[in-house]
């Protein structure tokens, strides 16, 4: 069969990746061409990797249930406002719907959302007793996305709930060390986020904001209601960590 | 004689006096907790509530629920509640 010409002028090259080089040609050195030079300009600075930066997350659900008022909630218009107003009894919620989706507004910032969930949270932890344990996988999601946010305020609050969350019930310790690996990362960047004051007040001590300090206690109340298997799980996720109770 | 039948005794659940404490106790945690749902005190809300019963937690007897006179529920923590800045605000009756 004949060849056509243009099959021919193939067969005297060798396909290498990317490029058809002929074998008669000799083929130069390659030297790096600095393209930024070449036109005169300033070199970028890399991008910023964003580990501590603030991240959104859309809407909740939270919100959304509660402009739909479907909480059984009522706002407080008094001086005091540090209560919610049950319009039906708290032992009497379904945990399994409701905990998760308060859990959920953790996120919020804005005021009433923020302290609808918060309020709520602390209110059906106090209460709930053994009907929280079994809604712990159900929790997980809305704490790892509430963490995630790296929002200070939001950090701050999802830290105390957990705090709150580990001494609710017998068992809620145990129940989280398989989770460590979803909650724990966030804990480990943030950890060291202190305030150099030098010899000054460190007044967010007082009101209890500062995030490493609230990463610090969170770490050792998961160690000391997590079981024995607490300390290896946390110090696998935040090699930094020290134990409270070994030493 | 017709003034003491016009003077009207204070019935037996109407307090006598008021004082305002200046520290904090389990009595001024008590009241607190009664006056945040609007009631007087324990007395008071007995009567409303047509009930014998008030929720308590078992391990310190601080009130744990009480149902205000709208119908909602107030939910109060295991442990002190009662602000420093309250602690004058809340009022103590006597009988």
């Amino acid at each position: 069969m004949m060849k056509t010409r243009q099959q021919e002028s193939c067969l005297k090259k060798v396909k290498l990746p990317g490029k058809v080089v002929s074998l008669r040609e000799r083929v130069p050195f390659t030297h790096e061409v600095n393209i930024f030079e070449k036109n005169n300009l300033m070199k970028p600075e890399p991008p910023c990797a964003g580990a501590f930066k603030e991240r959104n997350t859309g809407g909740t659900s939270f919100k959304k249930f509660y402009e739909r008022g479907d909480f059984p909630i009522a706002l407080e218009h008094d001086t005091k406002g540090n209560k919610i107003a049950w319009k039906v009894e708290i032992e009497k919620l379904d945990y399994h719907h409701y905990l998760p989706l308060f859990f959920d507004g953790l996120c919020e910032t804005t005021h009433p959302y923020e302290f609808f969930a918060r309020q709520g949270v602390h209110d059906m932890l106090e209460h709930g007793g053994s009907k929280i344990l079994p809604v712990i996988p159900q929790l997980i999601i809305p704490i790892k996305n509430a963490l995630n946010t790296r929002n200070h305020k939001v950090l701050c609050t999802t830290l105390k709930v957990l705090q709150h969350l580990v001494v609710s019930a017998d068992m809620v310790g145990e129940a989280l060390v398989p989770y460590y690996r979803q909650i724990l990362p966030v804990m480990n960047i943030f950890k060291n986020k202190n305030l150099n004051s030098g010899d000054g007040i460190d007044y967010s001590q007082q009101k209890r904001e500062n995030v490493g300090d609230l990463i610090h206690e969170t770490l050792e109340a998961f160690e000391r209601c997590g079981g024995e298997d607490a300390f290896i799980n946390i110090k696998y996720m935040v090699p930094t960590y020290e134990s409270c109770m070994l030493n | 004689m017709l003034m003491a039948t016009s003077v009207k005794m204070p019935s037996p659940l109407q307090p006598k006096s008021m004082t305002r404490p200046t520290q904090w106790n389990e009595e001024v945690e008590e009241a607190y907790r009664f006056q945040l749902a609007g009631y007087r005190d324990e007395i008071e809300y007995k009567e409303v509530r047509q009930t014998e019963h008030v929720d308590r937690w078992p391990h310190n007897g601080f009130i744990k629920k009480l149902v205000r006179r709208d119908g909602c529920f107030y939910y109060y923590d295991k442990t002190r509640e009662c602000p420093d800045k309250q602690i004058n605000k809340t009022k103590l009756y006597a009988y």
